[in-house]
């Protein structure tokens, strides 16, 4: 009897939000389980050499397992799994290139931004000057993404068609099935300077919006929060934030990008 | 009434459960006609398998072989962009553009989209494949000798089949006929990879807007389930099966 | 074969087995068979109890048997992996929860090609059992099974070669399987998709193909073994 309600109580804990803290968690447990893309270059990607997962958000996760003395365990996730693994406890936080929008704030709460880009299209040489010109387009996007959700908002006119992946909406650029492609603009540099027949598109001038990318943290795990956000603007302090941009975007890189947002920038 | 803490802080919202909707109707209207095609197309695989000429067989071996044995996601991936590379400009440029035939009183005819082209022929194709196996299986389980009895009585060939042979098949067949319908309702989700907006492709859709993952997924699984479950009840057979007396 | 391919030959055949942890085609193969030697067991045991057990038995099975057909497998290795451990505080590794997933929903399937295997060899063939003085259960193992199984095996191995191709969908807890790798290699590469995504049918041809080859030959053997 004693041991059903024992269980009945350990059920009813575990089905219900617990209060402990997560922070005390992973001191604890010694370890921090990250979240990180596996397939979304430079973001989280797996490493030609090492065949680990490797990238900026993975470098940014590097650095709070690190302020927190603890070891890095990096859990491979795709959007259709970043919020379950979060909410099953089977990451602690999510550092996946997450786009902060203010819905998606109803459900995690979100670290000061690390990163910021902007939505930006690939098309045929020419063809795709001004965003005038995405009516009547069918334009490629990537499950998951917030490109997805802003064509469908403001520009109804425009067909959006979601594939898998980055490189399966490329695909299908260069084979017609859609007119364009949109992404951030840090990932659709590097993915144009891959392509072995680049000269054929560009990247459209012009930017949609201003997105920002931060850490995602399971809802009311306050003291993590605080922390993940000293350990943010300490790598700007440091100058360690810049180093890590470089090593992904700097000037010797496939395809230099400009860094014009430093953590901070944004609260 | 708020949902328990790990689902979130709401509901899904009734847009997104038309959304979700829209998604079913699109991947039961698919599945529906990959039904009808598949069984055609599978009859006439099981007919030319039985062939007696090695120039019909080995062809039709190769070519359900070749189906079953690869996933299907590589075959959507392959009639989407594999076919769209090789038709000219002019014909890719039409077929990704929509095309709508209005009709009398305010009714329209939507050419459909290349997308939902693609996943029709790869469906099919694949489930055509399966289905000749489950055929195949059903005439080799009506036993030689019920043949040779026919045959005896002085009935021809095709009197055989049509009246001794094909009745027992499709007794046995039934069942696993309507698990590959099972299975083609199902195998519908995997078109979102080439961009049909099916169930699967709005739950993500979802889930992008409002991270409620569990939540998307829940409604999903659901409309799939009802789907499944209504083609189940609808496959009932009238007799009740036949078992041996306790 | 092209550059891109042959440098992640070896990560898309076993992943890194070097460092102790398998992956690629071989982690594919290995949880197909786990799953499909759990699947065949249950399905066989569900199959007969289909057809031998009690009313009560019989309608929980069937039931049971029904919803599991009619859940996508994609969605069943989600919720078991995510739900479990919310509810219930349980948490599985994710290989294990594709082949127990894997296992159970094809156990599911074969169940019916079971029972309907057995029911197929029909009134007089478990007439001539009993009448022989045979129990039923006696009939079944002796003078039913042994014709039933003919008919079953394309069942059994179409659903082995489902099953292969199913360890593909493990992709969304994780598991770095063959698929699974290949779209990592795929995202990296970034521009090769049609080529990687060929590669990976052939890898699945070659296993199932292998498959499906050997079913004909014993399909054969017994035919003429029974004539």
């Amino acid at each position: 009897m004693k041991q059903t309600l024992a269980l009945a109580i350990a059920l009813l804990g575990a089905a219900t939000p617990v209060l402990a803290d997560r922070l005390d968690d992973i001191k604890k447990a010694g370890v921090l389980r990250v979240a990180a893309f596996d397939s979304n270059p430079p973001f989280g990607f797996l490493d030609a050499q090492t065949r680990q997962i490797s990238g900026l958000d993975v470098d940014v996760a590097k650095a709070i397992a690190t302020k927190l003395n603890v070891k890095l365990e990096l859990v491979p996730t795709n959007p259709a799994n970043r919020i379950p693994l979060l909410v099953a406890g089977k990451a602690d936080i999510v550092a996946a290139n997450f786009t902060v929008t203010d819905e998606r704030r109803k459900q995690v709460d979100f670290s000061i931004p690390y990163f910021a880009s902007g939505q930006q299209f690939i098309a045929y040489k020419g063809k795709l000057q001004k965003p005038e010109q995405l009516a009547g387009l069918r334009v490629g996007v990537d499950k998951g993404t917030t490109q997805e959700i802003y064509l469908r908002e403001k520009y109804p006119a425009t067909t959006v068609v979601a594939y898998d992946d980055t490189p399966l909406a490329f695909t299908a650029l260069r084979n017609g099935n859609v007119q364009a492609i949109s992404q951030d603009g840090s990932k659709l540099i590097a993915l144009l300077a891959n392509a072995p027949d680049k000269q054929k598109y560009e990247v459209a001038p012009f930017t949609l919006s201003r997105e920002y990318q931060a850490i995602g943290l399971p809802k009311g795990e306050t003291r993590l929060t605080k922390l993940v956000n000293e350990t943010l603007h300490e790598l700007e302090k440091s100058g360690e934030a810049v180093k890590i941009y470089d090593h992904w975007f700097g000037p010797t890189t496939k395809a230099p990008l400009p860094r014009d947002f430093k953590i901070g920038d944004q609260g | 009434m708020t949902p328990p803490a790990w689902l979130g802080q709401n509901w899904l919202a009734p847009h997104y459960l038309i959304w979700l909707l829209k998604g079913a109707l699109l991947a039961a209207w698919l599945a529906l006609l990959v039904c009808i095609a598949a069984t055609l197309l599978g009859t006439l695989l099981t007919a030319l398998q039985a062939s007696h000429q090695r120039a019909i067989r080995i062809p039709t071996d190769t070519f359900l072989s070749l189906h079953r044995n690869t996933p299907l996601m590589v075959q959507l991936l392959l009639w989407y962009f594999g076919v769209s590379g090789l038709l000219p400009d002019d014909a890719k440029q039409w077929l990704n553009t929509p095309h709508v035939l209005a009709l009398p009183a305010g009714l329209s005819l939507a050419w459909p989209s290349f997308e939902f082209l693609a996943a029709f022929t790869a469906l099919t194709l694949y489930s055509a494949s399966f289905i000749a196996g489950e055929l195949r299986a059903g005439l080799r389980g009506v036993s030689d000798n019920q043949r040779a009895a026919a045959q005896a009585l002085g009935l021809t060939p095709w009197q055989t089949f049509r009246w001794i042979v094909l009745p027992q098949a499709l007794v046995i067949v039934r069942r696993p006929l309507v698990g590959q319908y099972t299975a083609v309702i199902k195998n519908t989700s995997l078109t979102m990879t080439i961009g049909v907006a099916e169930l699967s492709y709005s739950s993500r859709q979802v889930e992008t807007e409002t991270l409620l993952a569990f939540q998307a997924f829940a409604v999903a699984t659901v409309l799939y389930l009802a789907l499944v479950l209504l083609l189940q009840i609808s496959g009932r057979k009238p007799v009740p099966a036949w078992r041996p007396a306790p | 074969m092209p550059d891109f391919l042959a440098s992640n030959l070896d990560y898309l055949l076993w992943g890194n087995l070097a460092h102790g942890a398998p992956g690629g085609l071989l982690l594919s193969l290995l949880m197909s068979v786990a799953a499909g030697i759990v699947a065949s067991a249950l399905g066989l045991a569900g199959g007969t109890a289909l057809v031998m057990g009690g009313p009560r038995l019989r309608s929980v099975l069937k039931t049971l048997v029904v919803l599991l057909r009619a859940i996508p497998v994609l969605m069943l290795i989600f919720w078991c992996y995510f739900l479990l451990p919310i509810l219930f505080g349980i948490d599985i590794p994710g290989v294990l929860t594709v082949i127990a997933a894997l296992a159970i929903i094809n156990a599911a399937y074969l169940s019916q090609s079971v029972q309907s295997g057995i029911e197929a060899i029909g009134r007089g063939q478990w007439g001539a059992g009993l009448s022989l003085g045979l129990t039923r259960w006696q009939t079944l193992r002796h003078i039913v099974l042994p014709q039933a199984l003919r008919i079953m095996l394309p069942s059994f191995i179409n659903q082995w070669i489902t099953l292969i191709k199913d360890t593909s969908l493990a992709y969304v807890v994780g598991v770095a399987e063959f698929t699974f790798v290949a779209t990592q290699v795929n995202n990296r590469e970034q521009v090769y998709p049609l080529q990687i995504f060929a590669f990976v049918g052939l890898g699945y041809l070659l296993v199932c193909g292998g498959l499906e080859l050997l079913g004909r030959r014993w399909e054969r053997r017994w035919r003429y073994g029974a004539a």
